[in-house]
This record gives C-alpha cells, sequence and structure tokens, in this order.
C-alpha cells in the first residue's frame, strides 16, 4: 500500500501536451478516479504511474519515494488494462499466476496464493480453462485476480469495465468498488463514464484538456462543481445551461419574458451583476401546469414513472426530468435550491453558500 | 536495482542487439552490393586480388545481356539478348493468363459455397508445394510429343500453371475484403452478377490484381527449374542462359554479373511500386506461395 | 459462409463452372495426369529415350532398387542435413531479426524492404553469386578470411564446407521470409500484452520466451513447414552454387531425379524417385493444412 504523489508532472508526445502540469495526492487506500472526456490525458497520466510512459518533467513519488526512472516492474504496481490483456495461450490459473513466476516467487507461495485470490473471486471453475472460453466480463475479472495476486502498493484500472456489456458492467462494478474496500488497496482508476465514477470513487479527479478541472468527493462535484464543465460533465442528462442576461433590478433568463429578481437570488449574485450562466439539473426542473407559461413544456414522453420532458426557453430547448404525474403539464420552474451561478466569461462557479449537499 | 544500473544495462543491450542487426544487414544486403559492383568490372578487375574498389567501369557485360556494341559480333548463335527477349515474353503472357485465371476462381472461391470447394483450395495450394522435378519427368516426355519442347508456347503453359495457385489465393483474400453488399445491392437493383462482378467489383480490387501481377511476374521471371530442363537452344530464357554461359575461357562472369542486375532489376521495381503495402502484401503473397 | 440471400439459382451455378473450369482443367491437365502418369511409370521399365518401345510391368522393382543403393541414401542423408542446417538457421536468425524489425523506429520500413530482397532474386542469380563469391582463389569471402587473419576456405571444393556453404546461401536467400512472417506474427500480439507483461514483471527475456514466442508460435510454425517443404526439393540453388559436386556430394534428392532422368534417362526409376520425394512432401503439406485449418476454427 501506498501515498502517491503527482508534482507539477508533464507529459508531451512532440508538440503535444497530454498531461499539463498536474499535481496530486492519493492517499494510502483511497479509491481515486480519474474522469474526464477522451484525450482528455487521464490515461496517460495513469500510464505515467504505471512507467509505461515517462513523464517529461514533474515527479512521480510512491510513498515519499521518486519513481520516474523505475522500470513498471520495479514499481510494484499492478494495473487492468481497457481491452483484456489475459495472454491467450496461457489457462486462467496459469494467467493469475504470471507475474508471480516472473519474478521468481517460490511454488508454495504462488499456490497459496493462487487459492486466495480464487477464493475472492470465485474463479474455481474456470482455473483450467482458456481465456478464449470466458465470456469478456469474467476475462476482465481474471485480469483484475491477475492484478490483485500480487498484493501491489497501488492498483491502476484503465477503464476497466468499458468493453463488457452493460448488465455485467453492473455487477462488475459492485464487486469491484466492495473489493477495494476489503483489501484496501490504492487504486487509481480511470475512466470516462460518470456514473462509474460517482460510485466508485473517495475521490474523483476530474480532467479536461490535459488538466485537473477538479479533485473531490463525488458528492462535492455534483453538488458544487467548480466550473460550468464539471457542472455539465457530471449528472445524466446533463447539466442545463441558461444565459443570465443583466436587467435592471435582476436578470433575464436567455431569450424568455422571464426575470429573476435580486430577491430571489443570493448575495453572490447581485454583489456584481454582469453576464452569467444558470446552471439547472434537469432534476431540478419541475412540471407545473396550467396554459400560457412564460417557460413552456414542448414535448413530454414517459418511460414507466418517469417523465422525461422539453421545455423552451425563447428559441432554445432544454431538457427536464421529473416523475410528478400531471396530467397536462404547461410550463415549469426551478427548484430554488437547485440553482447553480457561472461566471459566463470564466466558467466558474460563484459560491452561493445556498446549494444543497 | 538502481536507475542508473537499468540505463545502463539498457544501452548495453540496446547497441548489442543493434550491432547484430546490422551484422546481418550486411550479410543481406553486402553480396547485393558486390554483384552490382562487379557487374561494372573488366575482366581484369573481376579477379583481382585483393579485390579493387576502384576501377574504371566496363561496360561488356551489360553489352552482352543486350546484344549491342562489340559484343553483337561475337555472340553466339543464339545470344543472352535472345534469352531476355524470351524472358520478358514468357513471363509477361504467362502473368497476364494467370492473373486473369486466378480472379475469376479466386472470385467464386471468396463468394460462393460449392462442393469440393476445399478440396479445389488445397489441390490449387499444393501446386505452390509441388516439387517441380516430379512433374516434370512427365512433362519432358509430353512436351517432346506435343512439339513443345524448346516453345515458348510452353513455356508459358508452365508458367500459368506455375502461377494460377499463387493468383488464386491473393486474389481470394483481395476478394473476401470487398463486402458482400456490394453485390447484393447490384443484384436487388436489378443488374446480374456478371455485371456486379465486372462494373463494380473488379474496379475495387484493381490495386489487388497489380500486386497480385507483380508476384506473378517476379516468380515467373525467376523461374529456373522447368525452363532448364523444357529448353535447349530457342527458348532459353535469362536465368537458364546465364546457368550455361560458361565459354572457352570458363564461366563468363561479366555475363553472369550484368544479367543477374538485368533479373534483379524488375524486382525493385516491383518493390517501389507496392512500397507502402509491402509489408501487408507479400505477407499475403508469400503465404499463398510457397 | 454461406450466403443465402444470394445463394444463386442458375446464374450462381453458370457463374462457378465458367469462372473456375479453366483453372480445374489446366491443373487436371498440369498436376494431376502428371501425377497418375509419375505413379504408373514408377511400377514400369521405361526410357524417355524411347518412348514408342512398349513399357514392361516392373512392379516394386524400381522402389527396391532405389532402396538398396547407398547412393540415393546419401543422397536422402545431404538433404536431411541440408535441411536441418538451414531451417534451423533460418528460424533462428529470422525470428531474431523479426523481433527487432518489429519495433518502430526512423527508416524501419525502407529496411525491411531492403532487407526483402534476397528472397525475391532467381535462385540461380543467387547460386551464381555466391558461387562466384566464395570462389577459394578470388573470392571476396575468402579475402574477408584473410583480412580477419583467417585461411582460406575451399568453400566448394571439399563436402563439408560445401554443404555449410550451401546452407548459408540458401539462409541468406530465405531468411528475409522468416522474418516477414515473423514480424507479422509478433506485431499481431496486441499491445497491452506487453505492457500487461512489463507491468507483471516479466523480464525482457522472459517477455521473449513465455509471451511472445508462444503467442506467435501458430504462424511462426506455417513458415517452418513451408521452409521444410521448400529446402527439401530444393535444386535451382545447388544446380547454380555446386552443380552437385564435389563428385556428387552436394546433390540433393530433386537433384538426383533431375540426373537420373534427364541425364541417364531411367525415367521408370527417376519416378520412383520422385514418388518418394512426393510422398514426403505431400506427408509435410499435410500437417500444414491441418494446422491452417485448426487456425482457421480458432479465429
Amino acid at each position: 500500500m501506498a501515498r502517491i504523489d503527482l508534482k507539477n508532472l508533464s507529459i508531451h508526445f512532440g508538440g503535444f501536451k497530454a498531461v499539463d502540469d498536474v499535481s496530486l495526492t492519493v492517499n494510502d487506500g483511497e479509491f481515486a478516479v480519474y474522469l474526464g472526456p477522451s484525450g482528455c490525458g487521464k490515461t496517460t497520466t495513469l500510464r505515467a504511474i504505471a512507467g509505461l510512459v515517462s513523464a517529461t518533467s514533474g515527479d512521480i513519488l510512491f510513498d515519499g519515494k521518486r519513481v520516474n526512472d523505475l522500470r513498471p516492474s520495479e514499481r510494484n504496481i499492478a494495473m487492468v488494462f481497457q481491452f483484456v490483456s489475459l495472454y491467450p495461450h496461457l489457462s486462467i490459473a496459469e494467467n493469475i499466476i504470471f507475474p508471480l513466476k516472473a519474478r521468481g516467487v517460490a511454488k508454495a507461495d504462488i499456490a497459496r496464493k493462487l487459492d486466495w485470490v480464487t477464493g475472492i473471486f470465485k474463479l474455481g471453475d474456470d482455473l483450467r480453462r482458456y481465456p478464449s472460453a470466458l465470456p469478456p466480463g469474467a476475462r476482465q475479472k481474471v485480469a483484475l485476480a491477475r492484478a490483485v495476486i500480487r498484493e501491489p502498493a497501488a492498483l491502476l484500472l484503465d477503464e476497466p469495465l468499458s468493453a463488457i456489456d452493460e448488465q455485467f458492467r453492473e455487477e462488475m462494478r459492485w464487486e469491484l468498488g466492495h473489493l477495494q474496500r476489503e483489501l484496501g488497496v490504492t487504486t487509481i482508476y480511470v475512466t470516462h463514464d460518470q456514473r462509474e465514477a460517482m460510485s466508485l470513487a473517495d475521490r474523483i479527479v476530474l480532467m479536461n484538456h490535459s488538466k485537473i478541472v477538479q479533485v473531490a468527493k463525488p458528492d462535492t462535484i455534483f453538488f458544487q462543481p467548480s466550473s460550468v464543465f464539471a457542472g455539465q460533465f457530471i449528472g445524466s442528462p446533463s447539466m442545463n445551461l441558461i444565459d443570465l442576461v443583466p436587467v435592471s433590478g435582476g436578470f433575464r433568463l436567455g431569450a424568455s419574458e422571464v426575470v429573476l429578481t435580486h430577491a430571489e437570488l443570493p448575495e453572490a449574485v447581485i454583489r456584481n451583476p454582469r453576464a452569467l450562466k444558470l446552471g439547472v439539473r434537469p432534476r431540478d426542473v419541475r412540471l407545473v401546469s396550467g396554459a400560457g407559461h412564460p417557460l413552456p413544456v414542448v414535448d413530454v414522453f414517459s418511460v414507466g414513472r418517469e417523465k422525461y420532458f422539453a421545455f423552451r426557453i425563447g428559441d432554445t430547448i432544454h431538457q427536464g426530468f421529473d416523475t410528478l404525474t400531471d396530467s397536462t403539464p404547461g410550463g415549469v420552474v426551478f427548484a430554488p435550491d437547485g440553482l447553480m451561478f457561472f461566471d459566463a466569461e470564466t466558467g466558474m462557479r460563484l459560491e452561493t453558500g445556498r446549494i444543497a449537499a | 536495482m538502481s536507475a542508473a544500473r537499468n540505463k545502463a544495462i539498457d544501452h548495453l543491450g540496446r547497441w548489442l542487439l543493434l550491432g547484430l542487426l546490422l551484422i546481418y544487414t550486411v550479410y543481406n544486403l553486402g553480396p547485393i552490393l558486390w554483384l552490382m559492383i562487379s557487374s561494372l568490372k573488366g575482366r581484369a578487375d573481376l579477379f583481382a586480388m585483393p579485390p579493387t574498389w576502384i576501377f574504371t567501369p566496363d561496360l561488356t557485360g551489360y553489352q552482352s545481356v543486350f546484344g549491342v556494341g562489340a559484343a553483337r559480333e561475337s555472340a553466339s548463335s543464339f545470344g543472352v539478348f535472345d534469352s531476355l527477349v524470351n524472358s520478358v515474353i514468357v513471363s509477361s503472357v504467362g502473368t497476364t493468363l494467370a492473373v486473369l485465371l486466378g480472379t475469376l476462381a479466386g472470385y467464386v472461391c471468396s463468394r460462393f459455397d460449392f462442393r469440393g470447394k476445399g478440396d479445389f483450395l488445397f489441390f490449387v495450394l499444393s501446386t505452390r508445394m509441388l516439387p517441380p522435378v516430379a512433374v516434370l519427368v512427365f512433362y519432358h516426355i509430353m512436351f517432346a510429343k506435343l512439339g513443345l519442347a524448346d516453345t515458348r508456347t510452353g513455356l508459358v503453359l508452365i508458367s500459368v500453371f506455375a502461377n494460377v495457385g499463387l493468383a488464386t489465393w491473393i486474389m481470394k483474400g483481395f476478394f473476401d475484403s470487398v463486402p458482400r453488399e456490394v453485390e447484393q445491392i447490384a443484384i436487388v437493383s436489378g443488374y446480374s452478377r456478371l455485371y456486379a462482378f465486372r462494373h463494380l467489383v473488379l474496379p475495387m480490387v484493381k490495386g489487388g490484381i497489380a500486386a497480385t501481377a507483380g508476384f506473378c511476374f517476379i516468380f515467373a521471371w525467376n523461374e529456373f527449374a522447368f525452363s532448364s530442363i523444357l529448353t535447349t537452344t530457342q527458348a532459353k530464357t535469362l536465368p537458364v542462359k546465364i546457368s550455361t554461359a560458361s565459354g572457352a575461357t570458363g564461366i563468363e562472369w561479366t555475363q553472369i554479373c550484368a544479367a543477374g542486375v538485368v533479373l534483379i532489376i524488375p524486382v525493385l521495381i516491383f518493390f517501389y511500386l507496392i512500397r507502402k503495402h509491402l509489408l501487408m502484401g507479400m505477407t499475403f503473397g508469400v503465404l499463398g506461395r510457397s | 459462409m454461406t450466403d443465402t440471400a444470394l445463394r444463386p439459382r442458375s446464374t450462381g451455378r453458370l457463374m462457378i463452372i465458367g469462372f473456375l473450369s479453366p483453372t480445374v482443367i489446366l491443373l487436371l491437365f498440369m498436376v494431376a495426369y502428371p501425377i497418375f502418369s509419375l505413379i504408373y511409370y514408377s511400377f514400369h521399365n521405361f526410357s524417355a529415350l524411347r518412348p514408342n518401345e512398349p513399357m514392361t510391368w516392373a512392379g516394386l522393382d524400381n522402389y527396391t532398387y532405389l532402396l538398396s543403393d547407398n547412393d540415393i541414401w546419401a543422397r536422402f542423408v545431404f538433404t536431411g542435413k541440408f535441411v536441418f542446417l538451414c531451417v534451423s538457421m533460418q528460424m533462428i536468425v529470422g525470428i531474431f531479426v523479426g523481433y527487432q524489425l518489429q519495433k518502430t523506429f526512423r527508416g524501419r520500413d525502407v529496411l525491411f524492404t531492403a532487407l526483402m530482397l534476397p528472397m525475391m532474386l532467381s535462385p540461380v542469380v543467387a547460386g551464381f553469386l555466391w558461387r562466384y563469391m566464395l570462389n577459394s582463389e578470388w573470392g571476396v569471402v575468402n579475402y574477408l578470411l584473410t583480412v580477419v587473419g583467417m585461411d582460406k576456405v575451399d568453400w566448394l571444393g571439399q563436402s563439408t564446407a560445401a554443404l555449410w556453404a550451401a546452407a548459408v546461401v540458401d539462409t541468406w536467400m530465405w531468411t528475409p521470409f522468416i522474418v516477414l512472417l515473423a514480424t507479422a506474427a509478433f506485431r499481431g500480439i496486441p499491445e497491452t500484452i506487453y505492457e500487461a507483461a512489463e507491468v507483471d514483471g516479466a523480464s525482457p527475456a522472459y517477455l521473449f520466451f513465455r509471451i511472445t514466442l508462444p503467442m506467435s508460435a501458430p504462424v511462426l510454425f506455417i513458415a517452418l513447414i513451408l521452409r521444410l517443404i521448400d529446402s527439401f526439393k530444393q535444386y535451382d540453388l545447388f544446380f547454380a552454387l555446386t552443380g552437385g559436386g564435389p563428385g556428387s556430394s552436394t546433390e540433393t534428392v530433386s537433384f538426383a531425379v533431375a540426373k537420373t532422368a534427364f541425364s541417364y534417362f531411367y525415367t521408370g526409376e527417376a519416378s520412383a524417385l520422385a514418388m518418394i520425394l512426393l510422398c514426403i512432401i505431400m506427408g509435410l503439406a499435410m500437417i500444414l493444412v491441418r494446422h491452417l485449418s485448426k487456425m482457421g476454427e480458432h479465429d
């Protein structure tokens, strides 16, 4: 088990900055999830920690010791890859014990450890089979067993669930989270799936354009996103973003006639009136009945008990999501607790202190 | 293990591997360079010991291969140049026919299931493994009976037979990479299957046909065992001719070296033309071959 | 493979027959017919010098004669030695070079292309070229040996040296073939497999022998069988390089068939020997076909 520190880590490929001045500490036993759109540098960061790519500048420290120049095999880490990387010519058992054999661990120890992981992952029936005989989900479980058997200082997971079918993925996700807590191994997990990140992480490291955008607990990042990007990247369906145009006595909502008066707004917003963006999660949009509503509902469809709907502000269409069974919804209102305000220019959120957490 | 030692080991290993690779490269390419240098040497330089590195180029060898200059008069009734003409004719006609047959057979094997398809493909593949001498015993007798011995027609027949298997396998591979939907759409739109083949599928595998033709040409061009036994004078190809290029003064090395370079030229042209697809194309080609 | 939507009615059958029959007829005439004739000849006393004389039945005489002839055994022994030597050298060198060339570096493609050249040469050119370079008096190889202080070797005038010389030349020509297939096989192994092994702590040597080689074994096996077949029937190279000499010490089985059939005109005996050669090669080919179809199932 180890604490991992990244200090001003930069990785350049030719002229392209894949990772740009990233600093972060992952604590011993923590489950950290790197989240971000593809190409944001999260996988490159992980590979640098593993030693598969080298840092252009900056340091990587394990328990305070610089490991930049150590080979992957000398860093005592284990890794699971996005696409299954089992050795097809070896049986499941041989695959699992490969890291031990490669290091020349004694036979008795190998057998004991194999028993141990086989028990944890319930792989007893498959040990003699070959990877091609297992479904992709089960193969990834074997890859995980192979990673864990060495009791590594850190477990690095590169989108391990993304190549698995939906149904099995859910199951694996629970299992993975449970396992990590049981083993208490420092884990860095890379994904572009925000739901995976939200459900697994002790802390989420949100990246975009080669930089860290926000590091926070899942709830914090959801309720107090640092920026428009963080707010929109997390949550599904995505957060609505509405222009707030300063007018006398308040802010006009986009191209509509609706004006939010100063009385309805938090202190931080009215203190310095300027162009802002209003963020509202679809969950925080409520359906109301009545005709001639200024924020009219234009379309509704039901999925079981839930209603997804579209509403109009001026000419732009936004989304909402509610469980009310109102027969003739006419318009929408926003839950006051769900309003988030962002600076239109910088995209940063204004600290309003009124967000429910 | 320290990081510094890691680096030292990495470096040492890399230089060692690089050195071995360099030795192999010299072993691999040296002889070809030596052939090219030697082809420009006169008799005296050719046998100089130690070998001469700086010398006046002497083109006698090339003159005799192309039948020009002084070599023209001294050439025997059937010269090296005549054999070069034979080689060009036999390889070109043979390649054209082999690719034509191979394209048709490859298409059918790619698109249809029919009884005996597996046997047919194995049969076709086996022609590449057949020891030439085994069938030559019969050809030798048959060619004499049919009046094909020592004729270009006979060699063309051999060249087609020897390459049609390769052409079928490679073309089948190229056709396999064309989606079946191409024909399905055409047929649904009311065109005939033959029309779809000629006007839609064939243009899509043009590059493949060219590559196939390149391989067949080179194999036909280099072919020796059949030609050496089935020709005596008139139909000798260049490889056969140089194998018998010994005059009163022993082996005619000047001619052999020049002819060797001439025989390499089509290979170089082919390599240049398919340079982008060489790795894939050659893997395809040699797997179908041999 | 069955194409139900296109499952052809009459046009399909016509097309199959029309497209396939020229090739089938050609191959029946040029392969099947000769082989049946070969079998027939091999059981008769027959000489191509007198094609119109009636053949007389010889039973197994041709075969028993061959199997009791020490010279023929010597051809098989020589061919075996040659095959073993050159194929093992080619495999080792080819796998090594292929492994170096699967890495990406500047100029790799140019080097790779250039290294393929020897295999595309006419074997006769290769044979003569090396005969020229291996000449004991004025050959460049012996010159280089004297430069590094070694004695000259009479490469082609001495049977053991000639065997080695032939193996070196065949290796020169056909190592690129192994390089080509080995590189293709190595490049077919996904990058993540290597990364996983690296993280798992495998040393480069462990990685090569436990991951790379076993994973590319199916393709390397094809390469091996093809080379065994090709070198077993080798004829052209010896024709040009050694002419079978010194004496008849570098005559391969193919060479012996050609000599028996076309110099001595013992056609019946040559046919029997060709049949034996054919059976050995077909045996190897069957192994290859079985392997190929097994590989097909796995994919």
